[in-house]
């Protein structure tokens, strides 16, 4: 049996070593990501020239590995998504410890989720797609008004 | 003149006393670092503490600041240093009444702590109470719907995001002994599942004591091996989760077969698996290794009552465990070695096709236990292996699966499953440390 616990042993320091070596190129990747972050957020406060720090980051949006963001936060003084909230889509590579604004749009306080019926006044050149057309917008209306909606 | 060589057990008994005094310093920091999260999660608003009714006020007016990842991150890998130096120093430490008390009053210590404290890390809890409140005020199955189905109750407010559509994963036994605490209101019911989650880690300390004197192995170092383990202690009692309450019935199940009651241990395992799943890859190797059938009979009486205390209880859905596992098992934990693995190979994340090699790893490992205790390897160490390799396979991976194979662990004489379970443990706490290295605020 003493031939099965060395091949075990081996297979465990194989496998050891493995893991070791995908955390810490995960460590590095996230470590990565948040400097990348950071950047996103010191775009958003220089643009909106408002020093808040309960932002909020979605990575997904314009695809998991884009490296595009889009960084949200409120108008103006409150709790965090309690006010008319301002959300950039944010790429590029660094100046100056900041990145490129690209466009963005507005949500309506008190929306907790970024999702696209919510979203009105898109500008930029990101704008296309990303707000709702103007008869999405209004059938939106109507059903969140009426209470008939689905 | 040359000095006389010092005499070889006055040399013997000073290393002893530094060994000593060290493991004592090492006692301290595990016990700084506790009290600092605990003081700091106390003053809540803080992202590694989940919403909570206040449950913690007098802890908050002693003083500590809003928790951050730096502190809370600084405080672990201190207690995890530790925590290894301390077992590094007891490894072959032989049994003292003295050295004895001191590592159950610090055992003691930890564990009372982080009961007093507000509920840290997840949201769990909440969703154990959501479940509970359902059947109990709601009249509502938490088998077939999601706590979404209780918006107005106060617990609803508390549940996390992700879990708030998804029923009860959880076994007809767990959610029959929680219904009772669904009674009690939001607050009176989070104490009741904290005073749960302290009395399963009791059960569960006491039982590894009990099985190592046994099995012949020191006492202090398993307990201490478990009971002052960071994750144990932070992420398992701090989250009042329920993988503590299948701990205690596992390690009933390993102590019943030292007593040769076999059928109890087989009751036992079956018991803990309609608790939390998991736990049923002990019944195999179990059953191997005792060559007895009691173990299977008893299995099959506790299944059979379990399963019409279920049924009756919740109909069909109470005691379809195979489903809500199916459903689990497709998620993807950022922690997971899977989605790690992922992206060391330049994968954005884990595919459909991963769980089905992880599934077939997963099966080759255990059929390969299988083999080893039949042919006379320790059935403890080998369901101790099988726990680990769930864990390292599951995409799902969160810090209190990783305690799964550890008491186990503490109580085989094969040592590789130790170092085995601590390694992965270690490299769980590496990878939560990028906001050390960049910290996002």
């Amino acid at each position: 049996m003493s031939r099965v616990r060395l091949i075990e042993t081996t297979v465990l320091v194989l496998v050891a070593l493995l893991l070791a070596g995908a955390t810490v190129n995960d460590v590095a990747r996230q470590t990565h990501v948040n400097q990348r972050l950071i950047e996103d957020l010191r775009t958003w406060r220089a643009y909106t020239h408002h020093d808040y720090h309960n932002l909020s980051i979605e990575q997904t949006l314009f695809g998991e590995r884009s490296q595009r963001e889009v960084v949200c936060g409120n108008t103006s003084p409150g709790a965090p998504k309690a006010r008319v909230q301002i959300c950039l889509a944010i790429w590029g590579p660094v100046v100056d410890g900041k990145r490129v604004v690209h466009g963005g749009w507005y949500l309506p306080a008190d929306t907790e989720e970024d999702l696209r019926r919510h979203r009105y006044g898109c500008f930029g050149p990101t704008s296309s797609g990303i707000c709702p057309t103007a008869t999405e917008a209004a059938a939106e209306h109507r059903s969140t008004f009426s209470g008939t909606g689905a | 003149m040359a000095r006389p060589a010092p005499a070889p057990a006055s040399e013997g008994a000073r290393t002893e006393r530094w060994r000593l005094a060290l493991a004592g310093a090492c006692g301290f920091v595990l016990l700084a670092a506790t009290i600092e999260i605990v003081l700091d999660a106390a003053q809540r608003h803080s992202p590694l503490v989940p919403r909570s009714p206040q449950i913690a006020g007098w802890i908050a007016s002693l003083g500590g600041e809003r928790l951050g990842y730096r502190v809370f991150l600084i405080a672990i890998l201190a207690a995890s240093v530790a925590y290894g130096v301390l077992l590094w120093l007891l490894r072959a430490h032989t049994h003292n009444a003295s050295l004895s008390r001191w590592a159950i009053g610090l055992v003691v210590l930890l564990n009372l702590i982080v009961f007093a404290g507000p509920i840290l890390i997840s949201t769990d809890v909440f969703s154990y109470l959501a479940y509970a409140r359902m059947g109990v005020v709601h009249s509502i199955d938490p088998y077939t719907h999601g706590p979404v189905a209780i918006v107005g109750d106060p617990v609803f407010y508390y549940v996390g995001h992700d879990w708030l559509r998804v029923a009860t994963a959880y076994g007809p036994v767990y959610t029959l002994i929680s219904y009772p605490l669904g009674a009690l209101g939001l607050v009176g019911g989070l104490w009741g599942m904290k005073l749960y989650a302290l009395l399963a880690s009791t059960v569960t300390l006491a039982l590894t004591w009990n099985v190592a004197r046994r099995r012949g192995h020191d006492r202090v170092f398993p307990l201490l091996a478990v009971g002052a383990n960071p994750l144990y202690v932070i992420y398992g009692l701090g989250g009042a989760h329920n993988d503590l309450i299948m701990l205690a019935l596992m390690m009933a199940a390993v102590a019943f077969t030292l007593s040769d009651r076999d059928a109890a241990a087989g009751a036992a395992v079956v018991v803990g698996a309609l608790v939390k799943a998991t736990v049923a890859v002990l019944l195999p190797f179990m059953i191997l290794a005792r060559r007895r059938s009691a173990a299977l009979y008893g299995a099959l009486a506790a299944l059979g009552l379990c399963a019409l205390t279920g049924y009756l209880a919740f109909g069909i859905h109470g005691i379809d465990v195979v489903s809500a596992l199916n459903r689990d098992s497709a998620f993807v934990s950022t922690d997971s070695f899977p989605n790690e693995l992922a992206h060391l190979f330049g994968k954005p994340g884990v595919f459909p096709v991963d769980h089905d090699l992880l599934k077939a790893a997963l099966v080759l490992i255990v059929l390969h236990l299988l083999w080893r205790t039949y042919r006379g390897y320790d059935w403890v160490a080998a369901s101790g292996w099988a726990l680990l390799a769930i864990s390292v396979t599951s995409t799902w991976l969160l810090a209190w699966y990783i305690l799964w194979p550890l008491p186990l662990a503490v109580v085989t004489r094969d040592r590789r499953l130790l170092a085995a379970t601590l390694f992965v443990q270690g490299l769980f706490i590496v990878h939560q440390t990028s906001p050390l290295f960049a910290p996002v605020s």
